[in-house]
């Protein structure tokens, strides 16, 4: 960490963690009503437990991007956070906002449209928030000593989530026009922007942790962003084949969402060579992990299990089912949960002064959460592809058909402990390490600056005091 | 080998030409979208409809175009499915229509709300939607149910739910078949109308059906005797 500001992330990604756990809760409760055991049913009925868990993902995910944000820009444009103070305030602004929302959803104050629960006066603050934000970090580019691409990338998914929110807030009474708009910010969000951001953040750890050349790393990720847009903008029209818009979608998206895996196949392979080209061996090696973790995740839960149920004909069956829920955890985990949590790794010992990563339980962490959630993309892909054949192919009663699957909600029970364990020890380091030190700490931890790497910025890189 | 400026000339010009493109199908696809979706039908009813599924977040459970969650069944051709004296009952009474199954929330909707809602699914059963829901390809392979031919449409889209004829059906109540031999024509008749005024009890509901429907219901049971 070269600058002070740049630990108002510590606060942000002890946010995470704090809503990362209460999403954990909320699934379990789900599962369980899965299986039968929906005693909590008259308190936190499924709905209720469902928009919970669903947005505390989204909060949770924009407030692991927003701490990424504020540690890495100031690093990369060389220079304070323009206005730290705002930081905070944005930060506690977000928060309160999030928790009024998940406290009014037990109240019946949401807006019952999937994964946009958040009421409608809230969606104002929210964007005033993230407003607020991209202008501190823009500010930050602009007035820092240098501009990367990286930096760029970075900011501009940033702006463009924020902008694409706006189209979710357009009223209508056609639940056909509700829904296009719906997806314009959950999809171009999910499967472009936040793509985007993804690009940028692992450009910025892969930088930091293989010691690849920047030029290098920086191509490959305008190859990557390229590709996800390609394929991702017009890859829209799969969340348009069935709800009453025009019947090319079904062509156009199943072309083009045919071609959103090779965005994360590239993404893998990206992570993979630049891993295996490092030219230094950094002492975060668990960072490391989570970084190139989350590349090849990214393209087995987002990319292949995505591609599984993309074409018309197959989402036909599929379409409203389980398989979608297998799909949606594993992307979810891959692409943004675990680069959240790389960052983390990466960021937190840096922060804190304190070297955590070589201890037991950092590896608990990582391989539990891993090997639970891949468990439990098992378990809902055989109740998904059960639900399918009985209820959509051969056309049993929908009940019937839940009563049949139950037994595997028993199986994602399992799993789901598995990956709670594992999240659990993240945590439990996440609070090992402390508070984040008064004082920026650099060299001593053989990182954070890497000049060696970045030649062409060592003129303009010179030490800051510490 | 790629230059830097050539990647990025690549990001640019793809994400340019992919953005105009979504964008003109998006223009294309608002125009047509009127007529898919027989957007001259949305009645203030409907319009309120949408409000009170909306408000209520039935899609934290249903789904509806196959959008929602999978924790309760899908909704877009609910009305054709279940008919709509189901579909009140549900609404009036979730709890009375599946004892003791999986929940839904009693939400004590007005007869106007219900009203409302019925006209909204309605609206939506008529939507476009490129042939989604399917019909389900195998069902032809299953074992042959006792012939449906001659069953009233009532009968079809609301009892089935809950009891089985020949083995097919829902298995909340008694299977129906030799029912015609246990009970009379009017035991029949005063059950239909209000289960719980014969055997205070009964878990079946009360549900609204006209007389006509009940005289249809009467005849066609009837017609299931025990042979022997």
């Amino acid at each position: 960490m070269k600058y002070k500001s740049q630990k108002v992330a510590y606060w942000f990604f002890a946010a995470c963690m704090l809503l990362f756990s209460l999403q954990i809760v909320y699934g379990f409760i789900m599962a369980f009503a899965h299986m039968g055991f929906d005693g909590l049913h008259q308190i936190i009925p499924f709905n209720v437990a469902r928009a919970t868990h669903t947005n505390l993902l989204v909060m949770w995910m924009l407030l692991g991007f927003m701490g990424a944000a504020y540690f890495i820009i100031p690093e990369e444009a060389d220079r304070e956070i323009y206005w730290p103070r705002l930081a905070y305030v944005q930060l506690i602004a977000f928060v309160l906002v999030g928790v009024t929302a998940v406290i009014g959803f037990h109240f019946g104050w949401w807006e019952g449209r999937k994964f946009l629960e958040i009421p409608r006066p809230l969606d104002y603050l929210v964007v005033i928030d993230v407003l607020l934000f991209i202008a501190n970090i823009g500010m930050t580019i602009w007035k820092g000593r240098r501009m990367t691409t990286t930096s760029m990338v970075l900011f501009f998914g940033l702006l463009m989530a924020a902008l694409l929110y706006l189209p979710g807030m357009i009223d209508t009474n056609n639940q056909t026009t509700d829904s296009y708009l719906r997806w314009w910010v959950v999809h171009l969000w999910v499967e472009g922007v936040w793509e985007l951001i993804m690009g940028g953040i692992l450009a910025f750890l892969l930088v930091k942790l293989t010691g690849v050349d920047r030029e290098i790393v920086e191509k490959w990720l305008y190859v990557i962003v390229g590709l996800t847009f390609l394929s991702g903008i017009l890859g829209t029209g799969h969340h348009y084949y069935y709800i009453g818009t025009p019947r090319y979608w079904l062509i156009i998206g199943g072309v083009f969402s045919a071609m959103e895996p090779l965005a994360f196949l590239a993404m893998a392979i990206y992570g993979i060579t630049m891993w295996r080209k490092a030219g230094r061996h950094h002492p975060n090696q668990i960072a490391l992990l989570w970084t190139v973790g989350t590349c090849v995740m990214s393209f087995v839960g987002a990319g292949f299990l995505g591609f599984a149920h993309t074409l018309p004909q197959v989402n036909l069956y599929t379409h409203g089912t389980l398989v979608t829920a297998m799909h949606g955890h594993l992307a979810f985990w891959g692409a943004y949960a675990m680069l959240i949590l790389a960052i983390i790794s990466y960021s937190l010992p840096l922060m804190t002064g304190r070297k955590r990563y070589k201890g037991p339980t950092a590896s608990l962490a990582f391989w539990a959460s891993n090997i639970g959630m891949l468990a439990m993309t098992v378990a809902f892909g055989i109740a998904g592809v059960a639900q399918v054949t009985l209820e959509r192919r051969m056309g049993l009663d929908f009940l019937d058909v839940q009563k049949e699957i139950q037994v595997h909600f028993l199986g994602l029970v399992i799993a789901a402990s598995l990956f709670t364990v594992g999240a659990g020890a993240f945590i439990y380091d996440f609070i090992r390490y402390g508070m984040p030190n008064a004082e920026p700490t650099g060299s001593p931890l053989e990182d954070g600056d890497g000049d060696q790497d970045e030649s062409s910025d060592a003129e303009l890189a010179p030490e800051v005091a510490e | 080998m790629l230059s830097k400026s050539a990647a990025k000339a690549f990001f640019l010009i793809g994400t340019g030409i992919s953005f105009l493109a979504f964008v003109g199908l998006t223009y294309d696809t608002f125009r047509q979208i009127p007529a898919r979706t027989h957007a001259d039908q949305i009645t203030p009813e409907v319009a309120r409809g949408k409000e009170i599924w909306d408000h209520k977040n039935c899609m934290g459970c249903h789904t509806i175009f196959g959008e929602g969650a999978y924790y309760a069944p899908e909704l877009t051709k609910v009305m054709e499915r279940r008919g709509e004296v189901f579909v009140r009952g549900m609404l009036r009474d979730p709890a009375a229509m599946y004892p003791g199954q999986r929940q839904m929330v009693q939400y004590d909707f007005t007869d106007a709300e219900i009203d409302d809602l019925v006209a909204f699914l309605t609206w939506i059963g008529h939507v476009d939607t490129n042939g989604f829901p399917a019909d389900p390809p195998l069902r032809q392979h299953l074992a042959p149910a006792a012939s449906a031919d001659g069953r009233p449409l009532v009968f079809q889209q609301t009892c089935i739910a809950c009891h089985s004829v020949g083995g097919a059906g829902g298995n909340v109540g008694p299977a129906l078949d030799g029912v015609g031999t246990r009970r009379d024509a009017d035991y029949l008749t005063r059950w239909l109308h209000d289960p719980s005024a014969v055997k205070p009890e009964a878990r079946m509901p009360q549900l609204g059906l006209s007389d006509a429907q009940v005289t249809e219901l009467v005849t066609y049971l009837g017609t299931l005797r025990t042979e022997h």
